[in-house]
Parts: C-alpha cells; sequence; structure tokens
C-alpha cells in the first residue's frame, strides 16, 4: 500500500521504529522503511555486528547514519543474527534505492515467531501510525 | 578593474602564481578518492583564474567542486610556489555564502548552530556521569564528534584522567564553532561568549581539549582572545598524556595516524608518538606520516556533506595501516576515529582507537 506517497508492503510487519520484518522460512528479515529511508538521507554507513549475536526484540544493536544523522536499529524480533547484507558495507545506499529488496539488512533466528505478534500488520493501524508520524516528523524537502 | 569578489582582492597574485605543476594532485585526499581534477587544489586555482578573468562566474554548479575540501593544507604543505590554497578557498567559500551559493549542509549548520549548543542540533547534553561546572585546575572540553559520535571513547578518556587523578571539571560546553569558518560562515559569537564565560567561571587555568581543531580555536581565533588574554592555556590530550606513567603493555602491531589539525595545522607529531612507544613494542609508521600524513576525510565539514567521498578517503587511509600490517591504529582525533570507523570492512583485522581509549583498555584488561 502506499501512505502519503511512501510505499509500505502489505506483506509486511512493521516497527514502530521504523524497521520492517518479512517471514522468510524459519527466518525473519529486516531493514528499514521507504518513509525512514527518505527522511535519513542518503546511508552511507550501517554497523554490521558479527553473526552469531544475540538479539533483543526492540533493543537497538547497531547504528546507522547518513552525512550528519545518526539512527539506531531496533531488532525486530528476538534471536541470532543469522546473516548480514554484506552488500551494504560498501553501498549502504541500497538501503535508499532498494529499502524492501537489495537494501535488506539482517536475517534473524528468532526465539519465538509469537514475538511478531507485537509488530503492526493490519494496514488501518500502519496507516494511522505512520500518518502520525509524517505529522510529526514531516516529510523530506 | 576592481576585483569582484574578495578572493580576487586578497589572494589573485597566489592563484596567479599557480604553475599547474600538480604537485598538490598527488597529496590531495579528495582528488585521491574521486579522480577528478576539478576537485584538487590546482584544479580548483584553474577555476578561480576563470572566474577572475570572468570567463565562468561563481554559482552553484561550482559548489560541489569548491566546497569540497578537507583544509587538510597537503596542497599548501607540497606547493613549490606557496599558493595558500586552504586559506584561498576559505575565502572563496566565504564569497559564494555571500552571494548565496553554498551546499545545503553547510548552509544548515550554520542554521541549526544558530539554535543549538552542537552540529547535530542534538537537544539533550551528553551525562557523562561526572561533575559538571565545578572549580577544578583543569576544565576538558569534549566538542561535538566526541559528546554524539564517539561517546565511548569520550567515557574511555574521562575514565584514565580519574585514574590519573587529574583534578578536572566538565562544563555546560557548546560548540567552539570553529568549522564555520571552513564553511563560509563565521564563528558564532554567541557560542564563543558561552564557552569563555563557562570556562572562566570554573577557574581553571588549563583547558584539556579533546579534539584537534577545537584545539585550533581556541588558540588560534580571535574570537577565543579573551581566554588566552586571562591566562588560561589550552592544550590537546595528548600533551597531557605524554607526562602519564603508563605501565601497561600490548604486543599488537600498531600504527598512528596523524590527524592534519593536530599535525600539519599545529605542529604536534612526537607527543602522540612518546605514548605509544611506552605502550607498544611493535610500532610501525604509515607509508604517509607526520607531516605528510593521509587525510581521513572528515574535515572541512567533508563528512557531513560528501560522506560517501568522505568514507572513501578513510578507506584509502585504512589500506596503508593495512600495508603495514598494523592491528591497531590509534589516532588523537574523534572525527577521525568516526570516519575511520564508518570505512573499516568487516575483512579489516584492525581496530580503531583514540590513544586514550586504547591505553584505558589496556588498563582495565591489566585490572
Amino acid at each position: 500500500m502506499e501512505i502519503e506517497g511512501f510505499n509500505m508492503p502489505d506483506d509486511l510487519y512493521y516497527e514502530k521504529n521504523h524497521f520492517w520484518a518479512r517471514v522468510d522460512g524459519d527466518l525473519v528479515v529486516m531493514g528499514m522503511n521507504d518513509y525512514a529511508q527518505n527522511l535519513a538521507g542518503e546511508i552511507v554507513y550501517i554497523g554490521l555486528p558479527p553473526e552469531g549475536e544475540k538479539l533483543t526484540q526492540g533493543k537497538n544493536f547497531t547504528k546507522i547514519e547518513s552525512g550528519k544523522w545518526l539512527g539506531k536499529v531496533f531488532a525486530v524480533v528476538s534471536g541470532e543474527l543469522v546473516e548480514v547484507n554484506e552488500e551494504l558495507e560498501e553501498n549502504a545506499a541500497l538501503i535508499n534505492e532498494d529499502p524492501y529488496g537489495k537494501g535488506w539488512m539482517f536475517k534473524i533466528r528468532p526465539d519465538n515467531m509469537e514475538e511478531l505478534k507485537n509488530l503492526m500488520k493490519d494496514p488501518d493501524e500502519i496507516t494511522g501510525w505512520l500518518k502520525a508520524e509524517i505529522a510529526e516528523h514531516g516529510t523530506p524537502s | 578593474m576592481e576585483a569582484k569578489y574578495d578572493f580576487a582582492r586578497k589572494y589573485r597574485d597566489q592563484i596567479l602564481q599557480c604553475s599547474r605543476c600538480g604537485f598538490c594532485q598527488a597529496v590531495c585526499p579528495v582528488f585521491g578518492s574521486t579522480l577528478r581534477p576539478s576537485y584538487n587544489a590546482r584544479g580548483k586555482m584553474l577555476l578561480l583564474r576563470e572566474v577572475m578573468d570572468g570567463t565562468i562566474e561563481l554559482n552553484d554548479e561550482l559548489i560541489e567542486t569548491l566546497f569540497q575540501c578537507t583544509t587538510c593544507a597537503s596542497c599548501f604543505e607540497n606547493c613549490p610556489s606557496g599558493v595558500n590554497v586552504p586559506e584561498i578557498i576559505k575565502q572563496v567559500k566565504k564569497d559564494m555564502v555571500h552571494i548565496g551559493s553554498c551546499h545545503p549542509a553547510f548552509k544548515g549548520m550554520n542554521e541549526v548552530l544558530q539554535t543549538h549548543t552542537n552540529i547535530y542540533a542534538e537537544n539533550e547534553p551528553k551525562d557523562f556521569g561526572r561533575e559538571t561546572n565545578k572549580k577544578a585546575e583543569y576544565v576538558y572540553f569534549v566538542g561535538c564528534v566526541g559528546c554524539y559520535r564517539e561517546d565511548e571513547s569520550t567515557l574511555a578518556t574521562l575514565d584514565l584522567l580519574d585514574r590519573f587523578k587529574v583534578d578536572y571539571t566538565l562544563f555546560d560546553e557548546v560548540c567552539c564553532s570553529g568549522v564555520l569558518e571552513d564553511v563560509g560562515y563565521q564563528i558564532n559569537e554567541d557560542l564563543a561568549h558561552k564557552n569563555i564565560d563557562r570556562i572562566l567561571a570554573t577557574e581553571a587555568k588549563t583547558v584539556i581539549t579533546g579534539c584537534p581543531y577545537c584545539f585550533r580555536t581556541f588558540n588560534n581565533k580571535p574570537q577565543y582572545a579573551e581566554l588566552r588574554e586571562k591566562g588560561v592555556k589550552v592544550i590537546h590530550m595528548s600533551q597531557l598524556v605524554k607526562d602519564f606513567e603508563l605501565d601497561v603493555k600490548t604486543d599488537k602491531r600498531v600504527t598512528y595516524h596523524d590527524p592534519c589539525d593536530l599535525g600539519r595545522h599545529c605542529g604536534i607529531y612526537e607527543e602522540p608518538r612518546d605514548t605509544i612507544r611506552k605502550i607498544a613494542s611493535d610500532f610501525v609508521e604509515m607509508s604517509h606520516h607526520h607531516v605528510d600524513s593521509l587525510c581521513c576525510g572528515a574535515g572541512g565539514g567533508v563528512r557531513g556533506a560528501f560522506a560517501k567521498n568522505s568514507i572513501a578517503m578513510a578507506r584509502r587511509r585504512l589500506r596503508e595501516a593495512e600495508e603495514v600490517g598494523a592491528e591497531v591504529v590509534l589516532t588523537e582525533c574523534n572525527s577521525c576515529v568516526h570516519n575511520f570507523s564508518n570505512a573499516k570492512l568487516r575483512r579489516h583485522k584492525l581496530r580503531i582507537y583514540n590513544t586514550t581509549e586504547f591505553i584505558n583498555e589496556l588498563m582495565k584488561e591489566a585490572e
């Protein structure tokens, strides 16, 4: 679906710090949503922790930067980090170019898939939330 | 005919002195990573000749070329004709701002510092868990990068000061605003007064800075003359640490990156090395060191405005560290640490630290 010009695919879960989650077999893939990548500007760096790191849902585990902006990356589910998108190491701008495809960030083996219920999936909820975020934080000029 | 721009009034002769030899191109970090001739000093001087001749105008089309300079001064250091490119480019940027042609990142930075205490527009002051604004012998000035980008490095530095029982205080510091001079604007007088008043209130006789750029600003800029007039000395952390008795060692291969603002601009090369040699038996120099140090790419506001190129420059420098087999890269500038940390790839086996952070880590391991 499109919300005020921002692409928010229907088949994804969304987390309130502007990350998305998708189930891929027994793993959960995560990345940054279209609104957030727009607001951040050209991403130049994302920290890629070592595989095996234990993550906790809702806790930040690495950082992401554009020119002057520093943001935190929050785990969408608790579990083990099993894969990072190494393409981002030298081309972090993939997050801007293709936030739901080539710009995926991390794959997590979740401790409990039920945790996905803590994320947003209902289109009305997502729409209301994102509109409120846009009202608060604006859109890039 | 009256020169149209201040840069031409002040520096016409120097610009014409450029013999187009290209020595500057060999040492320019921006050219080194982009291979764009117009980006380095020779290219800029050629463009400015055209502007002086009236063939082209200063305008938005020249923003990327003329504002992309880390102010590392390698060009000036290597110019056989003595052309002071950094000063010329600084004036050119001011001229461009005057006519309304400025990189938006720098315009934004100037605006941010009208309403915030730091260049990142952070609203919350950083709490390092230390007393602030007390009377002390020293006052420690963290700087924006140390507060909001490399806070772990700052915490480690403060831990080290505590270990050595240095009588210091933090204070409600604000951005020194020195960077504005390099991006077409002027030091923010309001911020400068705040820093001066608050430093003087601590009755400290010495300011220790963690940031070489703040160090230069406090020591050289007329807006901070009152500190000097009132007998307050400003030193860089490396000048304090060199006198510490250090009883920790590392057997890792260590190299040192000379920050441009500490080395080429201030001539401080040996104090950091004296400290490193106390703790590292395997200290090696990269192929470019001391006055020839290769810029990390962060300076002159380049990290904020041309971040991709800035990180490319840092990665180029890290290749030199790889070439000498360094396991640890030490430096004395949080901006360099930040840019190197962003540039470091997973395959790089080296670790990057501010020297004080590394010393503190060794001490923690030894406990």
